[in-house]
């Protein structure tokens, strides 16, 4: 009889385990938890000391991108940080500088993640809004927190990084800016030409 | 800033600091008194949720459906009337970082662990306590000033100069980021043409009349401390701030299109925050 009973309680517990397990798995598809995996994978691969040296600096960055490609919406974020020239632009052009516009953010967050040595992430809070949502984190640099807030849309379950602010310094919004001035003056000739430029002149310092 | 000092100067930002210390200290007393505390340690703990909270409870206009799509909208744009000096000082402070910066902070960190680095940062952080305090006073943040005021006195002491961060490490006590550029700001000072100083970099009107403010509220000056002394302390702190940021500088620039424009909006949005207190 009382052999029954544990069982019947083992059984029970299993079943809430696995209710429970399954909400669980809901809830990570949230933008702060999906957010959270990726981030975790990434530094997994910085920290993994098989990739560790700098003969792997390609293979690392390699790998690092095949995550982060993942996580930004490049096409969204090329768009919205070219403003209202961006629909001037034919197909062609579009897709030109959204190609390089993607590789300029991964030239700047590829070089921040390589100097990466174990500084912690802290995950503040999320306010999600509909398809939108903020991610409020800061990175322990130092001793030292550095806001990073990450502005996400979901498309189709997975949600997208649009924009992120370091210290409340908006991305797209700097980049816009940036551009902006170029356009003014020497139109996207110009600002295609001088991307490529930029792009060349860090491939060599690297 | 030396030459500005008179006697009459230091007494009054002395009878200042007196006065000020003397209010944050009856407040802390003020608080104990009407509340029944367990420990030290609960209490800080109060003091930062209740910081934390107020923050929350500001709403953040990035997420709002209207400004995501309406993003194109020109934001203010900062005058700049002094471009082209602006931008010849740009990149003289772009040189004196490549060519002395740099070079003597990787020396530096050479010489020094980051554990030291660290703690001469936190050093040079606590003196400007009594700008945080005066300025969260000005705003109207009472507890974040005379939270600012227990971490100066007790980072002094326990912290041995300040080279530690005892207040934060064991109360949980943060500091305020207040300076007197943000507290113009709060009483709704714009912050004027944009001014990329010689050595000291971007900042514009408000800020630069701020930064005076904070010279005189900086205990080095109010001390009266001999100006080779002050510059002197002044390179330290820079050159241990880039030891301890090396490659930032250069990965901004770097990806950047017009450095000197991503570094002006970079600077006014960075302000804006601060005011904003996001």
């Amino acid at each position: 009889m009382l052999q029954h009973k544990s069982r019947i309680v083992v059984i029970l517990l299993t079943m809430v385990c696995l209710i429970f397990g399954a909400r669980g798995a809901a809830l990570a598809k949230g933008p702060m938890n999906q957010l959270q995996v990726a981030v975790d994978e990434i530094m997994e691969i910085l920290q993994s000391n098989e990739l560790k040296g700098t003969d792997q600096k390609e293979k690392r960055k390699q790998l690092v991108l095949n995550v982060v490609v993942d996580m930004f919406d490049f096409r969204e974020m090329a768009r919205s940080s070219l403003g209202p020239s961006w629909n001037d632009l034919t197909a062609e052009e579009q897709d030109k500088f959204v190609g390089l516009f993607t590789s300029l953010i991964e030239e700047r967050y590829i070089g921040k993640i390589d100097s990466y040595n174990n500084q912690k992430v802290i995950y503040k809070k999320e306010r999600i809004k509909g398809s939108m949502a903020i991610i409020y984190t800061a990175i322990v640099d130092n001793e030292l927190e550095i806001p990073i807030d990450y502005k996400l849309k979901e498309d189709q379950g997975k949600w997208l990084i649009h924009d992120l602010k370091i210290e409340n310094v908006s991305l797209i919004a700097n980049y816009r800016r940036d551009f902006d001035g170029i356009l003014r003056k020497e139109q996207f000739a110009g600002l295609v030409k001088k991307i490529e430029e930029q792009l060349e002149n860090s491939k060599h310092q690297n | 800033m030396h030459h500005l000092m008179t006697k009459k100067n230091i007494s009054f930002a002395g009878s200042i600091a007196l006065l000020f210390l003397f209010f944050s200290v009856i407040h802390a007393w003020a608080k104990v008194d009407d509340t029944v505390v367990p420990s030290m340690d609960v209490r800080a703990e109060e003091i930062f949720v209740a910081g934390a909270s107020a923050s929350d409870a500001e709403e953040d206009d990035w997420i709002d459906e209207d400004s995501w799509d309406e993003e194109w909208e020109d934001e203010e744009l900062i005058a700049d009337p002094l471009e082209p000096l602006n931008r010849l000082f740009f990149h003289f402070n772009d040189k004196l970082y490549y060519w002395v910066l740099k070079p003597v902070a990787r020396v530096y960190s050479g010489v020094f662990p980051v554990e030291i680095q660290i703690a001469v940062r936190n050093f040079f952080d606590n003196l400007r306590a009594p700008t945080r305090a005066v300025n969260c006073l000005l705003q109207g943040r009472v507890q974040n000033s005379s939270q600012e005021v227990v971490r100066f006195a007790l980072n002094s002491t326990v912290g041995i100069f300040g080279f530690g961060d005892f207040a934060r490490d064991v109360l949980g006590l943060n500091s305020s980021n207040e300076d007197t550029g943000q507290t113009l700001g709060y009483y709704g000072a714009g912050g004027g043409f944009y001014i990329n100083w010689p050595f000291l970099g971007p900042a514009n009107f408000r800020d630069s009349i701020g930064m005076v403010g904070d010279a005189y509220l900086h205990p080095f000056i109010f001390l009266d401390v001999d100006w080779e002394v002050t510059v002197g302390a002044w390179a330290l702190e820079k050159v241990n701030y880039t030891a301890l940021t090396l490659g930032d500088y250069e990965l901004f620039t770097e990806t950047a299109l017009d450095p000197y424009a991503a570094v002006k909006d970079a600077y006014q949005q960075y302000r804006k925050g601060l005011i904003e207190n996001k």
